[in-house]
Order: C-alpha cells, then sequence, then structure tokens
C-alpha cells in the first residue's frame, strides 16, 4: 500500500468561525487510507480544538506577526519532523505566513491555499504584498466564492488555471437524529407561533438591523404568528449590539425577539425549530444556510456568498436582496403563509440538495483531487511554484 | 434638542424610513434625466439612449423651466422611443441638485441610471453597469470612467477620472471606502447607476447640501450615502462621452487649463480667508453629520461613527481658521488623531493646514478664496 500524504492544515486560530469549521471539516473528512492529518494554528488554539477527530494532532505557534522569524523557524522543525507532503493554510494571515516561510526557504512542501475573505464588500484591492505572497507562495488557490476567484485572477494576477471555486459542505452526521431542543418550552414562547431561528453573532457584517425592519412591515397578524430566536454571542461587539436592541425597541419589534447567545448545541436547536433566518450585508458561505437545509428547515437568507447564489430559485428557500428591509419583510411574509406541510417538503427539499451537493465527504473529495494535481503540478515543475 | 427630543425625532424618522418602503420600484431599470435649455444637445443623448444594447424600463425626465425648445425636442422624440418617456417640467427653476431630487422621487426602477442632457452613451453602458448589479447583490452604487468630447462631440484623448485626479485611486482600489466618499468628490452623475434602497436612504436631499460656499451636489450626496448603507464600485471602462463645454454647469478642465487651475487652487486653498474657508468646511462637517443620521437610521452603526468622526475632523480643521491662538497645536492634535488619509488628498489637506496654522492671522484675512477647483 502507498505511504499516505501527509497534509499540515493550517489557520490563524481556533476559535468558532466559518473558515475554521471548515478547516476542521476537511482535517477530520479526509480519507484516512491515503492521507495523514496534522492541525496547526499560527496564532492560538481554540474551543474548536475539542472537536478535531482524535487521529489529528493540534499544534499552536502563537505566532504575533507575518514577520515572526522565530515561528518560521518553528513551522519549518514542524514540517520536517512529520515529513509534511502539503501545506493547506485558510485565512490570508495564514496564508502570507507560510509564503514568507517558503520565500526564506524555511519550507518548502507544495501549499494549497484556501481563501474565506469575507470582506469583499468593502476591500477587493489586491496590494503589491499580498500579490506577491499569492504569485510566489500559492500553488492552488481555493476560493469559496466565485467572486474570490475572479478577485484572484483579475486583482491578485493568478493564473485561472491555478485556481478553484471550492463550495464549502457541511458535515451532515452533526444534524442527523439530533434530539430537538423544545424552545418554546425553554423560551416561553406561544406554541401556536411559527419558531425562526437566526444564526449570527451580534457583529455588523450579520446585520440584525434589516432583519428588524423587516419584521417591522409585518402586519400585526403577522408579527404575532411569529417568534424569532436569535442565536449568536452578544460580547464580539458590544457597540452593535446595544445599537440593535436600541433599534429592536425603537421599531416595535423586541416583543417578538428571544436573544438566546452563544449555543454549543446548534444542531439541536435547528432541530426544534421551524425556519432559519440569516441576514448578513456579506457572506463567502454563508455555512449556516447549509446547517439549515442539513436541519431539513425552510430559510430566508439573504443573496449573498456562494452557497445561497447556488441554491437561489431551486425551492429550498427565501433569497431576498442583502440589506433590503422590504425584500426580506416579502419573504418572511411568504414563509409564514406558507403552509406547515408545505414548509416541511420545502426542509425535505434543502436535506436532499445538501446530500447531493454540499455533504462534506463530496466537497473533501474534489479536496484531494486538488491535493493530487496539485503534487503531481509541482512535481512535474509545471503550474506550482514550490522551490 | 434634547436627547429626548432627538430620540422622539429619531424614532419619528425612522417610522418614515419604514413607511417609504411601502413605496417600492415596480420596474426593472429607470434612467433619470434632468434638463434646462439643452436644446443643443438632447437628441444625440436621446439617440444613444435609444440604441443602448439593454433598454431602460422608462425614462424620467425633470426639466427645470428650460426656456428654448428642450422639452419639445423630447417630447417629439418620445413616441418614437423604446419604452415610457415621462416628462415633468418644473414651474420654476430649482437648480440641478434638487431637480434630481425631484426625478428621483419618481423614478421606478429597482437600478437607476442617471444622465446628463449634453452626454452620449455608447450602446453598453446601462447593460455593463446593470449586469454589476446583478451579478453582485452587495453593491449599491456602480460608476465608470467617461471619455471626454469635444462641444462637436469629436473626442480630447483625456478620460474623466484621470482628468479629475482620481484615476489612479479608483483602478487601484475599485472599492470606494466610506472615508474616500466622505473627503472627496469622486463621481460624475451621467457615470452613476444607483440601488432604489439608497435613493430611498439620500430622499429628502437634506438642506444642508445647498451650502453657498460648500454645496454638495446630488452625485456625491448619493455616493456618500451608497458608501454608508452599501456598497460602491468603480467600473473602470470608459461607457460614454462627457461632453465638455462652455455652458455646462459642472464641466473638467483639460490640457494647460487644469495644472493651472490646480495651482490656484491650492494657493487660494491656503491663502482663503479664514471665515469663508471655515465656513465650509462646518459645511462639509454637517453635510457628514446628516447622512450619519441616515446610516444609523438602517442600523450602520459602525458606518455612521466613522461619518461623525470625519464630521468631528473637518469641524477641528475649521477651528484651525478660527483659532487665535495654539492653531498649531490644533494641527497637531489632527495629525495624532489621523485626520489626514495618507493619500495625495490627504496630505494636501495636511500641508494646507499646516501652513495656515503657522502664517500670521493678518496674511489669513481678506483674501477672497476665489474659483477653486471645480467638482
Amino acid at each position: 500500500m502507498a505511504e499516505p500524504t501527509r497534509v499540515l492544515m493550517m489557520n490563524d486560530s481556533m476559535n468558532v468561525g466559518g473558515a475554521e469549521r471548515v478547516a476542521v471539516d476537511i482535517a477530520n473528512s479526509l480519507d484516512r487510507d491515503r492521507f495523514e492529518v496534522t492541525f496547526c494554528s499560527t496564532r492560538q488554539g481554540g474551543p474548536l480544538v475539542d472537536t478535531l477527530a482524535d487521529d489529528v494532532d493540534h499544534v499552536s505557534l502563537d505566532r504575533s506577526a507575518t514577520w515572526d522569524l522565530r515561528k518560521i523557524l518553528t513551522l519549518r522543525r514542524l514540517v520536517r519532523e512529520r515529513r509534511i507532503d502539503l501545506i493547506h493554510s485558510h485565512g490570508r494571515g495564514t496564508m502570507k505566513f507560510v509564503a514568507l516561510a517558503r520565500a526564506t526557504g524555511a519550507v518548502r512542501a507544495p501549499h494549497v491555499f484556501h481563501d474565506h475573505f469575507g470582506w469583499l464588500h468593502v476591500n477587493r484591492s489586491a496590494p503589491r504584498g499580498l500579490r506577491e505572497a499569492l504569485q510566489r507562495g500559492v500553488d492552488t488557490y481555493l476560493g469559496v466564492d466565485q467572486r474570490l476567484c475572479d478577485w484572484a485572477v483579475t486583482a491578485a494576477g493568478l493564473p485561472a488555471d491555478r485556481v478553484h471555486l471550492m463550495r464549502s459542505g457541511v458535515d451532515l452526521d452533526r444534524f442527523t437524529d439530533v434530539t430537538p431542543v423544545d424552545l418554546r418550552d425553554e423560551f416561553g414562547l406561544p406554541e401556536e407561533s411559527i419558531v425562526v431561528v437566526m444564526v449570527a453573532n451580534f457583529r455588523p457584517q450579520k446585520d440584525h438591523p434589516t432583519l428588524f425592519r423587516a419584521l417591522s412591515t409585518l402586519t400585526e397578524p403577522e408579527r404575532s404568528r411569529c417568534s424569532i430566536v436569535v442565536v449568536g454571542s452578544t460580547t464580539a461587539d458590544p457597540e452593535y449590539f446595544a445599537g440593535c436592541t436600541a433599534m429592536a425597541a425603537d421599531l416595535g419589534v423586541d416583543d417578538m425577539l428571544t436573544i438566546a447567545g452563544s449555543r454549543d448545541d446548534l444542531p439541536e436547536v435547528l432541530g426544534g425549530a421551524d425556519a432559519g433566518i440569516v441576514t448578513s450585508k456579506n457572506e463567502t458561505g454563508p455555512l449556516v444556510v447549509l446547517e439549515f437545509m442539513a436541519s431539513s428547515l425552510p430559510f430566508v437568507a439573504t443573496d449573498t456568498g456562494e452557497i445561497t447564489r447556488q441554491v437561489s430559485g431551486t425551492g429550498v428557500g427565501w433569497t431576498p436582496a442583502p440589506r433590503d428591509a422590504h425584500e426580506v419583510g416579502e419573504a418572511l411574509r411568504e414563509m409564514l403563509r406558507t403552509p406547515p406541510e408545505e414548509r416541511r417538503a420545502i426542509g425535505r427539499r434543502g436535506r436532499a440538495a445538501v446530500e447531493s451537493t454540499f455533504d462534506q465527504r463530496i466537497v473533501t473529495a474534489a479536496i484531494e483531487d486538488v491535493y493530487a494535481s496539485t503534487l503531481r503540478s509541482v512535481r512535474a515543475g509545471g503550474v506550482g511554484n514550490s522551490p | 434638542m434634547t436627547s429626548r427630543g432627538r430620540e422622539a425625532q429619531g424614532v419619528a424618522s425612522l417610522s418614515r424610513q419604514v413607511e417609504r418602503l411601502r413605496d417600492r420600484p415596480s420596474l426593472d431599470l429607470s434612467v433619470v434625466l434632468c434638463t434646462w435649455n439643452g436644446e443643443r444637445w438632447i437628441r444625440p443623448f436621446l439617440q444613444s439612449l435609444g440604441d443602448q444594447r439593454r433598454l431602460p424600463d422608462e425614462l424620467v425626465v425633470q426639466d427645470d423651466a428650460s426656456d428654448d425648445g428642450t422639452v419639445e425636442v423630447i417630447r417629439s422624440m418620445a413616441g418614437s422611443m423604446p419604452f415610457d418617456v415621462r416628462v415633468e417640467v418644473n414651474p420654476e427653476r430649482v437648480g440641478s441638485t434638487a431637480n434630481f431630487a425631484l426625478a428621483l422621487e419618481r423614478s421606478r426602477g429597482r437600478f437607476v441610471a442617471l444622465a446628463d442632457q449634453d452626454d452620449v452613451w455608447y450602446p453598453e453602458k446601462l447593460s455593463r453597469l446593470a449586469d454589476e448589479f446583478e451579478r453582485d447583490p452587495i453593491l449599491t452604487l456602480v460608476f465608470s470612467d467617461a471619455d471626454l468630447i469635444g462641444e462637436d462631440g469629436r473626442p480630447l484623448d483625456h478620460g474623466l477620472w484621470d482628468t479629475r485626479r482620481v484615476g489612479g485611486t479608483l483602478r487601484r482600489r475599485p472599492i470606494v471606502s466610506e472615508e474616500l466618499a466622505a473627503t472627496t468628490a469622486l463621481t460624475t452623475g451621467c457615470t452613476v447607476m444607483v440601488r432604489h434602497r439608497v435613493i430611498e436612504a439620500a430622499l429628502p436631499f437634506p438642506a444642508e447640501l445647498d451650502h453657498p460656499v460648500a454645496p454638495m451636489r446630488h452625485d456625491r450626496w448619493l455616493t456618500l450615502i451608497a458608501a454608508a448603507v452599501g456598497t460602491v464600485e468603480a467600473v473602470p471602462e470608459r461607457l460614454l462621452g462627457f461632453r465638455v463645454h462652455s455652458s455646462q454647469e459642472t464641466g473638467v478642465l483639460v490640457g494647460a487649463e487644469l495644472p493651472r487651475a490646480l495651482a490656484l487652487g491650492i494657493s487660494s486653498n491656503v491663502l482663503a480667508g479664514d471665515g469663508r474657508r471655515a465656513d465650509g468646511l462646518r459645511a462639509r462637517s454637517e453635510q457628514l453629520r446628516v447622512a450619519a443620521e441616515r446610516a444609523e437610521l438602517l442600523g450602520d452603526f459602525g458606518e455612521a461613527a466613522t461619518l461623525r468622526r470625519i464630521a468631528g475632523d473637518f469641524v477641528r480643521r475649521a477651528r484651525i481658521d478660527e483659532h487665535g491662538r495654539g492653531r498649531f497645536r490644533l494641527f497637531l492634535e489632527g495629525l495624532r488623531d489621523r485626520s489626514y488619509r495618507l493619500d495625495g488628498w490627504g496630505i494636501g489637506a495636511a500641508i494646507t493646514d499646516s501652513l495656515r496654522s503657522i502664517l500670521p492671522r493678518s496674511a489669513n484675512t481678506g483674501i477672497d478664496s476665489g474659483g477653486g477647483t471645480r467638482g
């Protein structure tokens, strides 16, 4: 039997977030007959370390900056000791760190970079440092959003054959056969109301105000039929959270909202909901849409990000324009009007779509193909830049 | 106003905002055209609009009480245009910015392109800009570059962005930051397409725009609001011929005129009479504060805070002129607080302020700023 390919999965930290979750899911699901995985956080660990599979070792470098030369030497030692064949980095900070390690000759392993950059709405520039890191330090670029892939080619100047769209996936096992949380009981919600869960930390990018404005366009009978449970950290940006709560009160929609805070039982919470909602300004995923579908929930999700774009118009949910309270309100209204059996049918269609397209195993198989083609190209001295 | 009063006003405004949501765009694409005594140019413009690869659903014309044959020409051509043409004539002249406010209010498209009467659009203009919106729902305003053309329609071999000294910045950073939009005039109305919800946020145009020393035109206001409540993108293609002629309201300077005007602008800025320059800076500050209020109403709290910070910077710069003593200290405070951006405009403002903070006040008085750079 051939020796497995040794992959070093790298990201900034193991705090809870979309990019981190993707990295963990890939690390856990790579074919163990063909791949051996080490996980390395270049800054610090975090709660997601506990979600790594038992056979995935985690190392934390605690680097202080991209130019932390001492930590580059630590990375060099790690790569040599573990005889790493390929590095798969997530996040631009870590990518630049790896690119620098390669530029200094400390590391020679081929480098696949997975870009999750979620700030396209404010920044699409490609400064020289970033361009050089990508052009000289990355063999294969994976963008989670077509807009990122376009940016990589047109702004960052990467050859199109080294750029691949890699939609995120979801680990279906986490959302299968869960014991649902009784949200009505836990939060004292009316029995007859439709419970809609919003999964979004209170950060500006998640744009809770658009949800609140949308709720204010509902009629009184519509409002009484709808309860919104918001799951997510309230401490990430205290000023934003304060602004949101004041706005909800001003608009008179606060009585429809239950702020549940952070939860570590998301699959169970979603299992107890009737629908999901997310109103982000901009996303490259968003993963939560896959989680709604994996939980067989119909959803309202603003039309931003690769996943939403893919499922838009397929009858698994409503995808209004981002930051458009009227369109979000219309979508909510339509969902509330949809009879329960039809809502459940929409949820089942969503689950089937995830199983056929977004199952982590499918995404991981595509990534395994990228690893193989990257290694082939680099060994052949082809498109790759590895020394 | 007391804080409770402000709060009450905020809630009332919020309700109005929500109320306005009910009046939604019913069409796909509108073009709003403001006219005033444009008989000479209007025909070629309308022809170029009719030749668009993607036609609008409506042309909203707001004529600002022309006393030539502009309206007659438009009405005579309306029947042959392949879209609805809706003409309204103001009983008396209101000025360009107020006229655009009236036209925008009447527009019914999800996307709205702004038009001037004297330009010639290239056939792909509307489709190119609308495609950007279709491709990326987060965009709230897109604008392009333009070729400069002469009165006779012949190209002048200059681009609009480069003539306005914004080309390098916009090509490097196609997403316009809120800070840049707040401090620099970047867009020219006829190059702009805007999403309807920006119009909802921008209307009514506040009285603060109409300031004698530092007026803010409709295009700059829309860009400011669009950047505060969404994302503004610069599209580098030249999608129209921008006609340069002596009778236009906002124009550009080309050839030898440009460096002369820039030099005059800088020197007049440094030597401008204290009151006039300070008035201008305070006016700009007020305009930004109103924009901040609009952003806050929509829940863009961070963006509103940024606008208020920049508004505060303008006030500090005004105080450099107004203070008798301690002016240089104010300038140093500005440097410390990073009030000046690290680009050509920011450095220019810093140099101006540093000079004004050390020049004897007697030298700063009584010198009228005269004509600065336009736009």
